[in-house]
C-alpha cells in the first residue's frame, strides 16, 4: 500500500505553477510587512534575540547542513543526528568559528550531541517550555540560517506520532496480477535502488529472500518491514529467463522525488522525516539545513527541536519534553 | 444592595464600551503587529474562529484527482477552483473533516479566474462559512489559509498557514499563506472569519500564493450556480471582440486594442470605457469575457460605452479570436 499511496499523491491537483512572479501591481504589501517582514520580525522583540543566539550553524567544509540548539552554557548542543553526519564546524550569531566533537547520538529520536571546543562558559541556551502549550494556531519561530533574521508561522495540523516508513526498492507494480505468477513491475524510478541494481520494466518479481510473491500486498508487506540501506534478494523472471537481484533500498522521501510533484514544488526535504514517537507540525518557511536549530512561542521559550522538513508547507519537530528527556541523564554528567 | 446593584450596572456598561472600542479598533485585522500584545491579538483572533472555519473545509475527491473546497450554503454548495472539478455535470465525492464521504456534482466556473462551484446531492444542513462582501477584502489585511495539502489525511488534520494578503487585483488575491498541491480549491479567510478567497496556483518563492477573490464568484454567481463553465477551448470557437480592459468604477476601460479586429474595424479606441453590452452592465473583464464568448462569430452585439463626456452607442459584428 505504501508504495501505492506514492504513487496516488502524484494525481494531487497541483496547484498550476505560475511563470510570472509578484502580480503586477503597484499596490503590493511592502517586503517589510508580509508575514515575515522585519516589522513582523521585530515585534517579537526579546524573543527573537534567544532565537538567534541559542542557535549555533553547523558546517562541513565551509557549508551550512543543519542548525544545532545551545542546551548548556559551556557550549553543548543538539541537533539532527542525521543531518550532521562530518559536521566539523559550528559558527555562533556573533560570526565566531568552534571546531566540533561529537558526544552522543540517539538514534530513536534521531538526535545527536555535540560540544563546542572552547572554555567558554556563558552560551545562550534554550529555555525549554515542558508545558507545550502549542495548540493550533499559535505563533512559532525560529532562527534564519543566516542567524540575523527569524522565521515567522504558526502550528498547524495535529501533534502526532509519525510511523515508520521502510525501505523502498523504487518501482512501480502493475494492479493487473491475472497473467502473471508474481508481481510485473510497470515502471522503475530512474537511479532508484532497483535501477541501480538492474531491475528493468516488464520484470516479474516471483521471489524476495527466497519467499515467493504472489501478489503486490506479500511484496510490498516483505519490504516494507525493512529499513533503507538494508539489501533484499529479488528473483525476477524476465521474458523466459530467471534472474537474481541484490537491491540495498532507498529512502521513500529520496526515490519517489522525481515523481512526486509536490515535493518538487517543495524544494530539497529532509532524509529522516519518519518514525518519531510525537512530533508537532509548523508552516515556517525554512529549509532541511534548517533542522537541528530550536523552535520557539511568542515568550522565547524552546517548545521543540525542528527535526524534519516535510514540503513546502509542512516542518515537523519534536515536542519540548522529548529532546529534553532524551538528553537529561548526559547533562547531568557534565561536571 | 441597591448601591452594589448600580456599581454592578455602571461596570457592566463601561465593559460594555470597552469591548467595543477593542472591536471598533480591529488593530489585528490589517495591521503590522508592534509587539506582543498586537500579536497575542492576532493569534486569539485565530484561535477563535479557526475551529469553524474548519467545520466547512471538504477534501474534493474524482477518479483523477483531489483537491479542496469550503461549503458555503446549508444545503451544500461548495466553492472550489475550476481545475479541480474540471468539467460541469461530473459525479464527485466531498469528505467532510470526520472523513465521512458525500455525493457531489460540479457546476460552473471559468478557466479563466480559476472560480469553481460544485454541490452536495445528498439532502442534509451541512456545516458552512460567510463569504465575504464585494470589494472588502484589501492588501495588508490578515488572512489564513486552511486545505488538504498533499490530499486527506484523518490523522493529521487541517492543515492551516498565516499571511496577509499581498496583492490584489480584479481577477487574481495574492497571499504568503503558502499552498502546495491539494490545498486547490480550499478557503482563504481573514480574521473575520470569512471566506476572501480560493486556492489556485503557486510559484517557485514562498510567498508568491495565488487565489480567486472571492469577487469573481459575487459577480458571475448565477452563471456558475447554474453549470456554466467558461474554458479556454470554448474561447477559441466563440465571438471575439479584440479589447483588452481595465475595470474602473465606471465600467471596462480599453488598454489596448488588438489589430485587424471588429473593435478596431468599428472605431473603438484606446481610454473609451465600456458600460455595458446588450444592456448588462459590465463590472468585470470576465463578466465581458462571458458574454462575448456566448456569441459566435459574425453574431452582433450592442455595446454602450463613454469617450470623455460623451456616452455613444454601437453595433459591432464579432470576429474570429486570431490563431497564433
Amino acid at each position: 500500500m505504501k508504495i501505492l499511496n506514492q504513487i496516488v499523491l502524484i494525481l494531487l491537483y497541483t496547484l498550476q505553477v505560475h511563470a510570472y512572479k509578484d502580480l503586477n501591481n503597484s499596490k503590493l504589501l511592502i517586503a517589510s510587512d508580509r508575514l515575515n517582514g522585519s516589522s513582523v520580525q521585530n515585534a517579537f522583540g526579546s524573543s527573537k534575540e534567544v532565537a538567534i543566539q541559542a542557535t549555533v550553524r553547523l558546517l562541513r567544509n565551509n557549508k551550512l547542513i543543519a542548525l544545532g540548539s545551545i542546551v548548556h552554557p559551556s557550549g553543548y548542543i543538539i541537533t539532527k543526528a542525521s543531518s550532521c553526519v562530518g559536521a566539523r564546524e559550528a559558527e555562533t550569531f556573533d560570526g565566531e568559528k568552534y571546531s566540533l566533537k561529537i558526544k552522543k547520538r540517539y538514534e530513536e529520536t534521531d538526535l545527536a550531541i555535540y560540544k563546542l571546543d572552547t572554555d567558554k562558559n556563558s552560551f545562550q541556551v534554550i529555555n525549554w517550555d515542558l508545558d507545550c502549550n502549542t495548540s493550533e494556531g499559535s505563533w512559532v519561530l525560529a532562527a534564519h540560517s543566516n542567524l540575523e533574521e527569524i522565521r515567522i508561522g504558526v502550528t498547524s495540523g495535529l501533534p502526532r506520532k509519525i510511523g515508520r516508513e521502510g525501505g523502498v526498492m523504487g518501482v512501480l507494480l502493475t494492479t493487473d496480477t491475472s497473467k502473471v505468477k508474481g508481481v510485473k513491475i510497470s515502471e522503475v524510478v530512474p537511479q532508484a535502488a532497483a535501477y541501480r541494481a538492474g531491475l528493468q520494466e516488464g520484470d516479474i518479481i516471483t521471489e524476495v529472500d527466497n519467499r515467493r510473491v504472489k501478489n503486490q500486498d506479500s511484496l510490498i508487506k516483505i519490504i516494507g518491514k525493512k529499513d533503507p540501506g538494508d539489501v533484499v534478494r529479488i528473483k525476477v523472471s524476465r521474458k523466459a529467463e530467471i534472474k537474481k537481484f541484490l537491491v540495498t533500498l532507498g529512502h521513500r522521501s529520496v526515490t519517489f522525488d522525481l515523481f512526486n510533484r509536490n515535493l518538487r514544488m517543495s524544494g530539497p526535504v529532509s532524509k529522516r522525516k519518519d518514525n518519531f514517537e510525537m512530533i508537532i507540525q509548523h508552516d515556517l518557511p525554512i529549509g532541511k539545513e534548517s533542522m537541528g536549530g530550536p523552535l520557539f512561542n511568542l515568550d522565547g521559550k524552546c517548545i521543540g527541536i525542528n527535526i524534519a522538513r516535510v514540503d513546502r508547507v509542512s516542518t515537523y519537530a519534536l515536542p519540548a519534553y522529548l529532546p529534553s528527556k532524551v538528553i537529561a541523564p548526559f547533562l547531568k554528567e557534565i561536571p | 444592595m441597591n448601591h452594589f446593584f448600580l456599581h454592578t450596572l455602571i461596570f457592566f456598561v463601561s465593559s460594555l464600551f470597552l469591548d467595543a472600542d477593542v472591536v471598533s479598533e480591529k488593530k489585528w485585522f490589517s495591521e503590522t503587529p508592534q509587539n506582543h500584545a498586537d500579536l497575542n491579538a492576532i493569534q486569539d483572533r485565530l484561535r477563535l474562529i479557526l475551529s469553524e472555519a474548519k467545520k466547512s473545509l471538504v477534501a474534493i475527491e474524482s477518479d483523477d484527482g483531489a483537491g479542496s473546497g469550503v461549503i458555503v450554503s446549508e444545503d451544500g454548495l461548495v466553492l472550489t477552483a475550476a481545475h479541480v472539478i474540471g468539467k460541469t455535470g461530473k459525479k464527485m465525492k466531498v469528505r467532510l473533516p470526520n472523513g465521512k464521504s458525500l455525493p457531489a456534482v460540479s457546476l460552473g466556473g471559468s478557466e479563466i479566474s480559476d472560480a469553481g462551484m460544485l454541490k452536495i446531492t445528498k439532502k442534509g444542513k451541512w456545516p458552512h462559512v460567510q463569504i465575504e462582501k464585494m470589494n472588502s477584502s484589501k492588501v495588508g489585511d490578515w488572512c489564513f489559509a486552511i486545505g488538504h495539502p498533499g490530499g486527506f489525511d484523518k490523522e493529521r488534520g487541517i492543515i492551516v498557514r498565516l499571511g496577509r494578503v499581498i496583492g490584489k487585483t480584479e481577477d487574481t488575491l495574492q497571499s504568503d499563506s503558502r499552498l502546495l498541491g491539494g490545498d486547490s480549491g480550499g478557503p482563504l479567510f481573514n480574521l473575520n472569519g470569512k471566506v476572501i478567497a480560493i486556492h489556485s496556483r503557486i510559484s517557485k518563492e514562498p510567498d508568491q500564493n495565488f487565489h480567486v477573490p472571492i469577487e469573481c464568484f459575487h459577480i458571475n454567481w448565477d452563471f456558475y450556480r447554474k453549470g456554466q463553465l467558461l474554458t479556454f477551448d470554448q474561447l477559441e470557437e466563440k465571438g471575439f471582440l479584440g479589447v483588452s480592459c481595465e475595470a474602473t468604477k465606471d465600467g471596462l476601460r480599453i488598454l489596448n486594442i488588438v489589430e485587424g479586429s471588429s473593435a478596431q474595424k468599428i472605431g473603438l479606441q484606446k481610454n473609451d470605457i465600456l458600460y455595458s453590452l446588450d444592456g448588462e452592465k459590465l463590472d468585470s473583464r470576465e463578466e465581458l469575457t462571458i458574454l462575448i464568448s456566448g456569441k459566435k462569430p459574425s453574431e452582433a452585439v450592442t455595446i454602450e460605452y463613454h469617450r470623455g463626456e460623451k456616452q455613444l452607442s454601437l453595433r459591432v459584428i464579432l470576429g474570429e479570436r486570431p490563431t497564433e
